[in-house]
């Protein structure tokens, strides 16, 4: 009949036990929160990207009537093995080339003048970056449409050519006046990444690189490029890509001997009817800029 | 632990002998941004092997001078030499000087090991001959092991081991410090004080090292220069800056004193201004009106009837305030219009005094200054 007294433990212990549900519950709550906070991104990426990404999937598998209906039911890969053809891969080749010279020559111009914005003055600095953003208060395509006039065979550069003694210029319609409207048009992609690891860039390095007997040339090639290479590769990446699936300038400025791979797609869908083989182009196009991208990141990413 | 053994690290010879040219040299250097004048016409001497700073509050141009030793900035006027070379307007990467950062200014996207590697690299001296530099360097600073580590993943002490040793690989005339220690906590910092100073010794460099804090530079300098609103103000060693300061500024940057306005009556008397007769050290211009300045820690308190020790100023007053530091005790003493700030050792003789008493400051005229201005 001794029954022992409850030791006084008891109350912390069950403190503890209480102390760990309410943390459960916490961190419950916490990611009920988050979710809720991401649902309306969620779903309109899912209703308006990922969603309309799988019927082109589905798509690309389907069949063209004669009469340039969609058969779906009647699966097959040809749309698939249509994109071997030469004159496919040249388009596919040109895009590239333009798109990737029209990086390089973005980065050639962007890069200095990048770093000129970040080591002005604050006040400067912000009218600079304003002055490289107005472009965008304009439509892109009026604007591509100016440089229809400023290269046409009776535009200021036509005529200054002529005056100086070479003769008038054609750029119209020639893959020129298509990297001068690519470059024109994504120039202000590769700047802003590039001001913004420019400036953040800690300067007191550079000067320990020069203390260090580095030449000017050599503290950039070892300090300032690899240290500002996140936004290199950021804009490059950003002019890149909208670059190679360009439409509206290779359709303004180019010519039918300049057709990049967003005009062919185009006239895949509406001229040719073809929905299947525009649909396998869409999509073969879209995940090899993906690869691309990451391969790029990684590779970079790691050198960084 | 295998910290090698720092005996056997071999270092290069001590360049110059006593007697040979300055290390560094400069005359009538001014620097001006816009409109500020950073560095007001400096003439100074650094002796080779010295271990010499700059000390003075921040803004008052100790860094501007640094920088324009290494070639960071140029003066507007005057010349700066080096080993009596012409290096005024030299490129930094042209300087046979190296600089080791406030911030450090370690290479993120380098490992300690390239970081260290990167002058010599510069200098296109030979692989072979870089590696054994290298690793040299790291041995003379103990980093052994962390060669293969980005800066991010030392501690702070670390990475200013690796500034120090990135700077010394190179084998500098003169290794320039922009306060190196002021972003350590403050017991690393003591360490490394004693560290640095070991080190300057070890390799027989000459040392240039800007800091505001007097208490460092007074631990670890053969010399000081303090410097205020851009001019030099005194060049000295530790003991002649504290004992005999030039100037108010001098002597009330470097620690705590006190300053009695006094003019000057005789060759070595003076008589605090509204107050009475006192001896001066030195040779007094009469008529002057001047500052006399005292170490707390210089002057006793007695009872006013103890006898006066021969040659010894006397002043009474009343006491007014004890603070207890601990080793020490902080007394105030108000005599006639001056308030004088007496620090004492807890001895037992100062402990029977009470506030409101009557008592007597002595101090002996050789350790009090008659300031210049």
């Amino acid at each position: 009949m001794s029954a022992p007294t409850a030791p006084p433990t008891l109350v912390p212990k069950l403190e503890d036990g209480t102390g760990e549900e309410l943390e459960h519950a916490a961190t419950r709550a916490d990611s009920r929160r988050g979710a809720l906070l991401a649902l309306p991104g969620f779903a309109y990426l899912f209703l308006f990207f990922a969603l309309p990404l799988g019927i082109v999937f589905v798509y690309s598998f389907a069949t063209r009537s004669s009469t340039g209906r969609t058969i779906l039911g009647q699966w097959s890969v040809d749309s698939y093995t249509r994109l071997i053809d030469p004159f496919v891969l040249q388009i596919a080749w040109r895009s590239f080339a333009l798109a990737a010279a029209a990086t390089a020559l973005c980065l050639l111009v962007g890069y200095p003048f990048a770093y000129y914005i970040a080591t002005r003055s604050p006040r400067v600095r912000g009218l600079l970056l304003v002055m490289v953003m107005i472009p965008f208060w304009s439509n892109f395509l009026v604007r591509t449409y100016a440089w229809r006039v400023i290269l046409g065979s009776d535009g200021p550069v036509s005529r200054l050519t002529e005056l100086v003694g070479i003769g008038q210029t054609r750029l119209m319609f020639t893959s020129t006046a298509v990297m001068i409207g690519l470059v024109y048009g994504y120039l202000p992609f590769m700047i802003l990444p590039l001001y913004a690891s420019i400036e953040r860039l800690d300067f007191s390095l550079v000067e320990a690189g020069r203390d260090l007997y580095a030449s000017g040339w050599e503290a950039f090639r070892r300090i300032t490029w690899p240290l500002s290479r996140a936004g290199v590769i950021a804009g490059s990446i950003l002019v890149f890509i909208p670059s190679f699936g360009a439409y509206v300038t290779p359709e303004i400025l180019g010519g039918s001997r300049t057709t990049m791979l967003g005009s062919f797609i185009v006239r895949q869908f509406l001229a040719a009817r073809d929905w299947p083989f525009g649909s396998s182009l869409s999509f073969v196009v879209m995940i090899a800029m993906l690869v691309a991208a990451l391969v790029y990141f990684r590779v970079g990413g790691k050198t960084l | 632990m295998n910290a090698p053994d720092v005996a056997t690290t071999s270092a290069p010879p001590r360049q110059g002998q006593a007697g040979s040219s300055p290390a560094v040299e400069l005359v009538g250097v001014t620097k001006r941004f816009d409109d500020v004048i950073a560095v007001d016409n400096v003439n100074l001497r650094i002796n080779d092997g010295e271990f010499f700073s700059l000390l003075g509050p921040s803004g008052c141009g100790k860094t501007t001078t640094l920088r324009m030793i290494a070639g960071l900035e140029f003066p507007t006027h005057g010349s700066i030499r080096i080993h009596d070379e012409q290096m005024s307007l030299r490129p930094p990467n042209k300087r046979p000087v190296n600089t080791v950062f406030q911030s450090y200014a370690l290479f993120p996207h380098m490992s300690v090991r390239d970081n260290i590697a990167f002058g010599l690299q510069m200098k296109k001296v030979d692989r072979h001959t870089i590696g054994s530099r290298v690793t040299e360097a790291v041995q003379l600073v103990r980093l052994g092991g962390m060669e293969h580590r980005r800066p991010k993943q030392l501690s702070g002490g670390q990475q200013q081991r690796v500034a120090l040793a990135r700077a010394l690989v190179n084998h500098p005339q003169v290794l320039l410090l922009d306060e190196p220690l002021g972003a350590l906590d403050l017991k690393l910092r003591k360490a490394m004080q004693l560290e640095l100073k070991e080190l300057q010794e070890r390799v027989g460099i000459t040392f240039v090292y800007v800091t505001h804090d007097q208490e460092e530079a007074l631990t670890m300098s053969d010399r000081i220069g303090v410097m205020d609103d851009g001019r030099l103000l005194q060049v000295g060693t530790p003991e002649e800056i504290y004992e005999r300061p030039a100037t108010r500024m001098v002597a009330d940057f470097i620690g705590e004193t006190n300053f009695l306005p006094i003019v000057v009556t005789e060759l070595d008397r003076a008589r605090i201004e509204g107050g009475q007769e006192i001896i001066i050290g030195g040779d007094g211009t009469p008529g002057t009106k001047t500052t006399l300045t005292i170490r707390p820690e210089k002057m006793r308190i007695t009872a006013p009837r103890e006898p006066v020790p021969e040659g010894d100023n006397q002043l009474l007053g009343t006491l007014h305030r004890r603070v207890y530091l601990g080793n020490a005790l902080a007394l105030e003493v108000t005599a006639g219009a001056v308030r004088l700030r007496v620090r004492q050792g807890s001895a037992a003789q100062v402990h029977r005094f009470r506030d409101g008493d009557e008592v007597a400051v002595l101090w002996s005229p050789a350790d009090a200054a008659v300031l210049e201005d």
